[in-house]
């Protein structure tokens, strides 16, 4: 009996070791250990760098950090991100369903979507400036525009991409059109939606920044902009992470919601 | 007789003719398409429904942007922003297909760089822009710099991806033959992943457009960012307008001619990944 429970035991270190202490991983740690390693030595050592802080300056800003500001300009940025990217999927969505699953649609909406969809999101920037009166609807304009594009680009092409034999097999099992377009052909095209959902994501996540940096309104882009003004680079620095960690917090969340919306696929 | 013969030549499938090409339901709602957006666009602002009436008009975007072509100022902003997407985004082609290589090849590597990048990633462009300020010499590279961001981790990401897609058993195969490692690479890894490469190069080309007008927004003293800025503080709005429609035909078109020349140097791509272009993206 005590044998059998020291196996286990040993196993649990096994596992361990495979998955926690491997050669991998430790390389994976010195990599940071190395890049901090690199950035600090070289902002030391080479007197062109001179301006750039350094990591130990960065964590030092983070205890000064303005905490309550930051967060009320973090909040500000994701409300601008997330209405954007909402309105994108309120739209854009039962837009891109339109034109992947009807042909009269799709001629007749997407000729005009190819005009616009060259044009940057930001040189958008003067004409929504010019239309819309609030600075926060111009600028959940632009997130919507940048959003709007791939989800409805990809959730066209993940419908006219599905493959043919399901919505076959289902026509020969007596399925509507309605059930057809919930049940066999939006599920189909659900994984590459989400891609589309995480692009959009990114793209609002820039253009959020850009359109803060411009305007005078709050928000992560404007203080990354205002401490370069002031000259505080060490905040600079801590404000780009800050605006990373968002972006990637929002795109895990959207796989997440997307691991739930293509579970079908794990049954294949 | 003769009416039967007529009957089953009716049957026959038939190229489709000049006039049948044109006049079909396809191309007419198309055509409806473009025209309804342009006449959409005169008529909100003729009437002057709700702030339209601010937005300059079709007739006076079209004048203004001819007169613009005519002058100097048009060809040198237009050089500008084309030379700084070119140079942004080479680079960016530059730095990471090899780097992508390598991540996607050799496991040791991968785990050496691909977790800082993976950190750095998630940063977007427009927020380096103080640093990049601050670290090149030269305004020009500042705004370059942004481009170059852009273009950056959709041309790695898409390399890596392009990598680890490759069967296993080409490596296999190299190796029992008595390839070397060096043979390996220019044999298997950098063929098989060309095709992905080249859908992450089209992608980039058309971020590096919209990040090249986010900097020269920003920093600019040339280039069609700051032309169409500087129209709306000059209150020139029609030129906004052309600006726009210039930046996005040239962004077009540089992402068509990359395509187009892709397929062109990788006749095995269309076979491999004609669907991959849009979900590799992520």
């Amino acid at each position: 009996m005590p044998d059998q429970t020291a196996s286990i035991e040993s196993q649990f270190w096994r596992q361990l070791k495979k998955n926690f202490i491997n050669w991998s991983l430790l390389r994976q740690i010195m990599s940071f250990v190395l890049f901090l390693g690199l950035w600090s030595i070289i902002v030391v050592l080479v007197n062109y760098f001179h301006q750039i802080p350094t990591p130990k300056a960065v964590l030092m800003a983070l205890f000064d950090l303005p905490v309550s500001a930051v967060l009320i300009n973090i909040l500000k940025s994701l409300a601008r991100v997330l209405a954007g990217f909402f309105l994108g999927i309120l739209i854009g969505f039962p837009m891109g369903v339109a034109i992947g699953y009807s042909r009269v649609a799709k001629h007749l909406i997407f000729p005009a979507f190819e005009m616009i969809r060259p044009i940057p999101p930001i040189a958008w920037i003067p004409l929504s400036v010019l239309f819309f009166v609030h600075n926060e609807s111009q600028i959940v304009f632009l997130t919507f525009y940048g959003a709007f594009f791939p989800i409805v680009y990809n959730t066209m092409g993940g419908i006219s991409e599905a493959d043919i034999r399901l919505p076959r097999v289902a026509m020969s099992f007596g399925l509507n059109k309605r059930q057809m377009l919930w049940k066999v052909i939006l599920p189909a095209a659900m994984p590459q939606i989400f891609t589309g959902m995480k692009l959009a994501m990114g793209i609002t996540w820039i253009l959020v920044v850009a359109a803060e940096m411009m305007s005078n309104n709050g928000g992560m882009g404007y203080y990354v902009w205002y401490n370069h003004t002031v000259m505080d680079y060490p905040h600079v620095v801590l404000g780009m992470g800050i605006i990373g960690l968002c972006g990637a917090i929002c795109s895990v969340g959207i796989s997440w919601v997307g691991n739930y919306f293509t579970r079908w696929q794990r049954i294949f | 007789m003769s009416n039967v013969k007529e009957e089953t030549l009716d049957l026959v499938w038939k190229p489709p003719t000049i006039k049948s090409k044109i006049f079909n339901q396809g191309t007419i709602l198309t055509i409806i398409s473009i025209v309804s957006l342009f006449l959409a666009w005169a008529l909100l602002v003729h009437f002057r429904v709700y702030r339209f009436s601010l937005l300059p008009s079709p007739a006076e975007v079209l004048e203004e942007g001819i007169a613009w072509v005519k002058t100097s100022v048009f060809w040198i902003d237009t050089g500008a922003t084309t030379l700084r997407v070119l140079v942004g985004v080479s680079a960016a082609y530059i730095i990471a297909i090899p780097l992508g290589l390598m991540i996607g090849w050799k496991k040791v590597f991968s785990d050496f760089t691909f977790p800082i990048l993976e950190v750095l990633r998630p940063i977007p462009a427009p927020a380096y822009l103080p640093l990049a300020i601050l670290l090149l010499p030269y305004q020009e590279m500042s705004v370059a710099f942004i481009p170059f961001i852009d273009a950056f981790f959709p041309v790695l990401l898409n390399t890596i991806t392009g990598v680890k897609i490759i069967d296993r058993d080409y490596f296999r195969a190299a190796r029992c033959l008595g390839s070397s490692p060096k043979q390996i690479f220019w044999n298997v890894v950098l063929p098989g992943a060309l095709p992905s490469i080249s859908s992450g190069c089209a992608i980039g080309m058309g971020l590096g457009w919209m990040g090249a007008v986010v900097g020269e927004m920003i920093t600019g003293k040339w280039g069609l960012g700051y032309r169409i800025w500087e129209s709306y503080t000059l209150i020139r709005y029609p030129l906004i307008v052309d600006g726009m429609i210039v930046i996005g035909v040239l962004g077009l078109g540089s992402s068509v001619l990359i395509r187009y020349l892709t397929v062109r140097l990788i006749p095995w791509r269309r076979a491999i990944t004609e669907s991959l272009d849009e979900s590799i993206t992520q």
